[in-house]
């Protein structure tokens, strides 16, 4: 009976410290906003001294500590053969050649003939410079990649504008219809004629909320069966296996992950949609078989990311509790697993990225489909996803349904990376806050 | 412990309860029913089999398991696995009996399969609450917690909820309340499904929670099973039952899907439950619950694995492997460096004494029996003359769209003929394998400046030859300018003729000096000869090698000059090769042989120098292969043939589509395009990530900026593929000639492929210990040698498998190539990429035009089936797709197997 009490108390207590989280959260964001503007000026003060630092460093990259005139040069001119390469390559390709010769020129004068006639310091100019250089590529490819996607999709925004996340509109009247999800939970009648989804290239309508819809769907199911799974299988590499064991499990779990995603788009295909469809569904495409594919292949992503979220636990920790007489499950249960819980949340985040941006499986099992799922929580219908929008539609496509695609992609493009940078801020923090434990 | 380890041989102990062993055997039981439920899943076994089929089904079933268990027991007798655990004991025990049980059941009574696995879950249900009932009751001691706990009530709340809502839903469909907003519009809120769903939810809850851990574990379990069993049972569902969740969901679930779920369901949730009552519940007994489910799950997925891995192999196989034909001698010279491998695995020492023991010697032997046995397969039936045949059948889809079989089969040829491409790869890695395990014999034995003036003039004669090469490879398009220069360069090509002759067989004299200068230190008479080949082994070297040297860049003069220097039918170069591999050979038993008796410092030299002296022989080999390669004229000498052409005839991978034949062919454009996709992306991301991951461990200080680049590369991790695909279609397609082309796909691979090495390789960086930096700084060296010849050496292996994982990913992405690539089905030419180079006249004097075609790949191949719909062949899916796994699962293969030789290898260093 004591422990009934308690439950209610507990539970009639979660109002109560919510309201207090927040009357935190207010007080915190307050104190952030005042600290605000002194911040802002002190940022501004140090502005000019920080510039200059970070100038003398990216002098000292590029030029050495104490250049030398040949140096100098030297260093400008692969510099500027590497820059050159890059804007050539943006603004005239057939002008790409030129710097690239002498880029590599360059680098085997400095690499190879410098140090052959006894200038040895010039490989390791070279080196760094050239190491420097594929580190600025790769950021640039990042950057290129946010701006050319950005800037394909802007032709269709600024010419559809809010009619790419379009949602039905009534029949006769040409009103949006903003509730209709509420006919398709059942709240509403059921309005007389099917809603379409507002995809429809012939008419020019492009609007990729019901393709959105899809993606949400597949990610849910792929999430319910990666998670749980997942998460178990984690707990079973980093806790339970023994050495053998693991050394057994673990690329196992890799192996799965590196199946290519047309094969198990291929057995999604061949395999489940004929099952389903013998079992029970008329059609054999449906979103939760799917998202079942596209859950086992997000699957050792979560294993994997949550593993390293377990390994990291010091096992002081566990230790500790081990001593204090509890088993090993409890250890897990009530150390181990909240020790790593953000690391296990960035799993599954990390999960839900992989099995948002999958395509390939989801392109081979549901071959189209333009409408909203109906209702709309129906996993057994089937219909496009945003990611098997863009395969299944590129290649058979008017220029103007392709560019819309590029929309498609940039939502794809910013819910993952923002999906991705929240995963690494909690697995930093859950870094940090276990070694300030240590 | 001890002493049951000894003594104890009955199966089990007696002093084990009754109850106890009830527990095991229905812990057993959930086992069997949770595969049953996954046979029935699949429809392996129907659900409304029934009489003697049923009976037959459960005796294999019967005669499998106690197999299994008898041998287990029998070895456990013996002492040889001994199992002391009771609990597997009991298990293993309970596993027989419910077998026996099941058979007699399916034998006894009239039912179906459906049936009888609800009776199954009734008998698990009805055990469940008996070990409650009895531990409440303190006849079985137990050490209960006085609840089940929170975790527990919410998973029976939830599995309560899901199910009350679909009876709900299903029997009072129509229980709800209309309100009608002030326009009209009437707002249904439906009742039907959410009261029984949320009562049940609270009841099983509520079950779990409020009594002591023993009921309340024993009744929500009870409550559930036996109500999914019940209703098997009674046949409220039955095979034939169908149900649809609503008029608007267009589901219709049978018996078949429905019942093998129940089972599972019913059998995890049963041997949770009877795996804690066996643990006496308490902490105990939770830890063994939840340990059964997870190792269930990590059992499942392990499976999943193995199967979606089989299954792709099964279908196909016989596809990919139809009119598959290769020669025993090809064979031969394909295993070759396979048995190098296996042997020097046999001949690895590992740290630990543990591998002394016979077991692990079996495990290193076995290899090597395995791989000799089918090389001396091979020889014999070469030697016999006798052909090996397997024959098979596999399906095509014909012109008018139907399943077609064919026979075929796999054939071993006794023609002695081995194509150059075989010749030329094995032998490669043969002379590199053999030329690593030599190592460096340079300043060992006698030293003399004659020698070395021999090293030096043997380099500038390679160079001079070289040099020679290039000009004639560059001089063609230079002629056509105008008829002064046209006449000219008939001059020239004369000319070239001329000197080319010369040169190669000045180069064939040269290596003949060679192979006399290097053969003199074992083969003449005088002093004794182990004493002779200790005291030069420079010679050795320069002597062999310098005749590898002259004779390859010969070799490679020969088509550029147009020459090809023979006496009689006989041509010059290889047959001074062959005469330097039968040296090697010769050099090498020899030294081997006498190392058997020599000193152990001599026998240390004499053993490299036979290592050095095989080396020449494979690089002397790869020399008559390359001959043969450029000039395109076979090669023959005591029958055996280094042909242009092989005897390995693989129609899967080596022919294109062949329309119109009753054979399919094959998807050779699809392997050439993926191996030139990873060749590229390789070569454009690996000196990016290996160069980016240097200067960001090694140069930039870490702060901001190291920051910024490792988000930028995490995000570029998790970029879905579709949108790299998207990507080269908006920038790298309209910069390279507005067509879908190989070079826009490999760049896109290249740019996935680059987060992937770029992190890898900054991991393998970082693990180098900070120590080595220390000790290469205080002995001087600079920053940029120390990187050079410490760092970048101790992190090669950590690289190089991230390399090969981060590869073996990327070779099967379909999304972006379906953008960049194209995707096309039955090509019938595969991309010219070597043939496609030319020279031209302005930067960057090389061009390719086969770069700026599109191309097949395996994994588009694999997509063109797909959406090619009726009219794609299902079975050469299959083919493909098996082709696909198979090339990317060996990359991860080899990653994996490299990434554990090098952790262990660094553990034990």
């Amino acid at each position: 009976m004591r422990r009934t009490w308690a439950l209610i108390l507990v539970v009639f207590g979660i109002p109560g410290r919510i309201l207090g989280y927040l009357r935190g959260l207010a007080g915190r964001i307050g104190h952030y906003l005042a600290a605000l503007p002194g911040r802002a000026a002190n940022y501004l003060r140090t502005l000019p001294a920080r510039i200059w630092r970070t100038l003398r460093a990216t002098k000292q990259v590029l030029f050495g500590t104490e250049p030398t005139v040949p140096d100098v040069v030297y260093s400008a001119g692969l510099l500027l053969s590497a820059t050159g390469v890059v804007v050539t390559f943006l603004y005239d390709q057939s002008l790409t050649p030129y710097p690239l010769v002498a880029l590599v020129l360059l680098a085997v004068v400095g690499w190879n003939v410098l140090p052959a006639i006894g200038y040895s310091k010039y490989q390791a100019r070279t080196a760094k410079l050239l190491t420097l250089f594929a580190t600025v590529a790769t950021v640039l490819t990042v950057g290129f990649i946010t701006f050319f996607l950005f800037e394909k999709a802007w032709g269709p925004v600024s010419t559809y504008g809010d009619e790419l996340l379009a949602i039905p509109r009534h029949r006769e009247t040409g009103q949006p219809r903003w509730f209709f999800f509420m006919d398709y939970l059942g709240v509403l009648p059921v309005s007389e004629v099917r809603l379409g989804s507002g995809w429809d290239p012939s008419n020019a309508h492009y609007s990729l909320m019901a393709a959105a819809w899809g993606t949400v769907l597949v990610t849910l199911v792929a999430g319910a069966v990666a998670g749980p799974l997942g998460v178990l299988g984690a707990l079973f590499i980093a806790e339970i296996a023994s050495n053998r064991v693991r050394s057994v499990v673990k690329p196992g779990v890799e192996i799965l992950a590196g199946i290519p995603s047309i094969v198990y788009g291929f057995i999604g295909f061949m395999v489940i949609n004929q099952f389903t469809q013998d079992q029970f569904l008329d059609a054999g495409s449906s979103f939760v078989g799917a998202g079942l594919v596209v859950g086992i292949m997000a699957l050792p992503t979560v294993v994997s990311v949550s593993e390293d979220a377990l390994s990291a636990v010091p096992n002081s920790m566990r230790d500790g509790s081990v001593a204090m007489g509890a088993t090993n499950w409890q250890t897990m249960k009530s150390i181990s697993i909240p020790a790593a819980f953000s690391g296990i949340s960035a799993a599954i985040i990390l999960g839900l990225g992989r099995a948002l941006g999958e395509t390939m499986a989801v392109a081979a099992m549901m071959a189209g489909g333009n409408i909203f799922a109906r209702p709309l929580y129906d996993v057994f219908d089937a219909g496009a996803t945003l990611t098997s929008r863009i395969a299944i539609t590129y290649g058979s496509a008017s220029d103007a349904t392709v560019d819309v695609l590029f929309v498609a992609g940039v939502m794809l493009f910013s819910v993952i990376a923002v999906m991705s940078l929240i995963a690494q801020y909690v697995e930093r923090r859950m870094e940090r806050k276990l070694q300030g434990e240590q | 412990m001890s002493d049951a380890y000894a003594q104890d041989r009955s199966l089990v102990r007696e002093d084990s309860n009754y109850i106890d062993q009830a527990l095991d055997t229905t812990i057993a039981l959930t086992t069997i029913s949770f595969f049953l439920g996954l046979v029935t899943m699949v429809d392996a076994v129907g659900l409304a089999t029934s009489g003697g089929a049923l009976t037959s089904f459960f005796l294999e079933l019967l005669a499998v398991g106690v197999g299994g268990v008898a041998v287990v027991a029998a070895l456990s007798y013996l002492n040889v696995v001994p199992i002391t655990s009771q609990r597997v004991r009991g298990i293993g025990v309970g596993i027989v009996i419910s077998l026996l049980g099941l058979t007699v059941l399916a034998a006894a009574l009239p039912v179906n399969m459906a049936t009888l696995l609800g009776l199954v879950l009734l008998i698990e249900a009805a055990s469940v609450l008996g070990a409650g009932i009895l531990s409440w009751q303190g006849i079985f001691d137990t050490d209960p917690s006085p609840s089940a706990g929170l975790l527990a009530g919410v998973a029976f709340g939830v599995v309560g909820l899901i199910i009350g809502a679909v009876v709900g839903g299903t029997f009072f469909p129509s229980i709800g309340l209309t309100v009608v907003f002030p326009d009209g519009t009437p707002l249904v809120i439906d009742f039907g499904y959410l009261l029984p769903a949320l009562g049940l939810a609270g009841l099983l809850g509520a079950a779990t929670i409020l009594p002591r851990e023993d009921l309340g574990t024993a009744i929500p379990v009870a409550v559930l099973v036996g109500g999914l069993g019940a209703v098997v049972v009674f046949g409220t569902i039955d095979p034939g039952w169908v149900w649809s969740p609503g008029e608007d969901i267009d589901a219709d679930f049978t018996g078949h899907i429905v019942i093998p779920l129940f089972v599972l369901l019913g059998s995890v949730v049963s041997s949770w439950g009877t795996a804690k009552a066996r643990a006496g519940y308490g902490a105990v007994g939770r830890q063994f619950g939840s340990y059964l489910v997870v190792y269930l799950n990590a059992g499942v997925m392990l499976t999943i694995m193995v199967a979606i891995v089989t299954f792709v192999a099964m279908k196909g196989l016989t596809y990919a492997l139809h009119g598959f034909t290769v020669g025993a001698l090809t064979g031969l010279v394909l295993l070759a460096p396979l048995l190098a491998v296996v042997v020097s695995w046999a001949r690895t020492p590992a740290g630990t004494a543990e591998w002394h023991s016979g077991a692990r010697q079996l495990f290193r032997a076995i290899p090597v029996a395995a791989v000799g046995g089918l090389a001396a397969f091979l020889a014999s039936l070469q030697l016999r003359g006798q052909s090996f045949e397997i024959p098979f059948q596999f399906t095509v889809f014909n012109q008018s769209r139907q399943e077609v079989t064919l026979d075929t089969a796999f054939t071993i040829t006794t023609e002695p003929r081995v194509g150059t491409l075989i010749v030329l790869i094995s032998g490669l890695l043969l002379a590199w394998y053999f030329k690593r395990q030599y190592g460096s014999l340079q300043s060992v034995g006698d030293q003399s400046d004659r020698l070395l003036a021999v090293e030096r003039w043997v380099g500038i004669a390679m160079g001079a030859m070289t040099l020679l090469a290039v000009v004639l490879l560059i001089s063609p398009p230079t002629i056509t300018v105008d008829v002064f220069v046209t006449t000219l360069s008939m001059y020239v090509d004369t000319i070239a003729d001329t000197l080319g002759l010369a040169v190669v067989a000045g180069a064939a004299l040269a290596a003949i000096g060679l192979l006399v200068l290097a053969g003199e230190t074992v083969l003449s008479v005088g002093k004794p000869v182990a004493e002779r080949a200790r005291e030069n082994p420079d010679r050795l070297r320069i002597g062999l090698f310098g005749a590898v040297g002259l004779l390859a860049v010969a070799a490679l003069l020969e088509p550029l000059a147009g020459v090809r220097p023979s006496v009689g039918s006989f041509d010059i170069l290889p047959v001074v090769a062959t005469a330097g591999a039968a040296l090697g050979l010769v050099i090498a038993v020899m030294t081997a042989a006498l190392a058997r008796t020599a000193t152990p410092a001599t026998e240390r030299v004499l053993r490299k120098e036979s290592a050095m002296a095989l080396s020449a022989t494979a690089a002397f080999v790869v020399v008559t292969a390359l001959h043969v390669a450029l000039t395109q004229v076979s090669f023959t000498l005591a029958g055996a043939t280094i042909g242009v052409t092989g005897t390995l005839s693989w129609p899967m991978t080596m022919s294109p589509y062949i329309p119109l034949g009753l054979e399919p062919g094959g998807i050779m454009p699809a392997v050439v395009g993926t191996v030139w996709l990873v060749v590229g992306a390789t070569l454009f991301a690996v000196p990016l990530g290996v160069g980016a991951a240097v200067f960001l461990t090694e140069y930039a200080e870490q702060g901001k900026f190291t920051g910024l680049v490792e988000i930028a590369t995490n995000s570029l991790w998790s970029t879905p593929s579709v949108v790299f695909g998207l990507f080269g279609a908006a920038f790298l397609i309209p910069r390279l000639d507005n067509s879908e082309s190989l070079l826009a796909a490999m760049l896109v691979l290249g740019f996935m492929l680059l987060p992937l090495v770029l992190i890898t390789s900054r991991e393998a960086l970082k693990s180098v210990p900070d120590e080595y930096r220390d000790a290469s700084a205080a002995l001087g060296v600079s920053k940029w040698d120390t990187v050079r010849s410490v760092v970048l050496p101790a992190a090669m292996p950590g690289v190089i498998t991230g390399v090969i994982l981060g590869v073996g990913r990327i070779a099967g992405e379909t999304a972006p190539l379906i953008l960049v690539l194209g995707s096309t089905l039955n090509e019938t030419s595969s991309v010219d990429v070597l043939g496609g180079f030319r020279f031209v006249g302005h930067p960057p004097f090389v061009d390719n035009p086969a770069l700026l075609e599109s191309s097949a790949a395996l994994p588009t191949q694999v997509w063109a089936v797909i959406s090619a719909g009726v009219s794609g062949s299902p079975s050469m899916g299959w083919g493909s797709a098996f082709i696909l796994l198979a090339v990317v699962l060996s990359f991860y293969a080899v990653g994996i197997i490299a990434r554990t030789y090098f952790r262990r290898k660094l553990d034990y260093e």
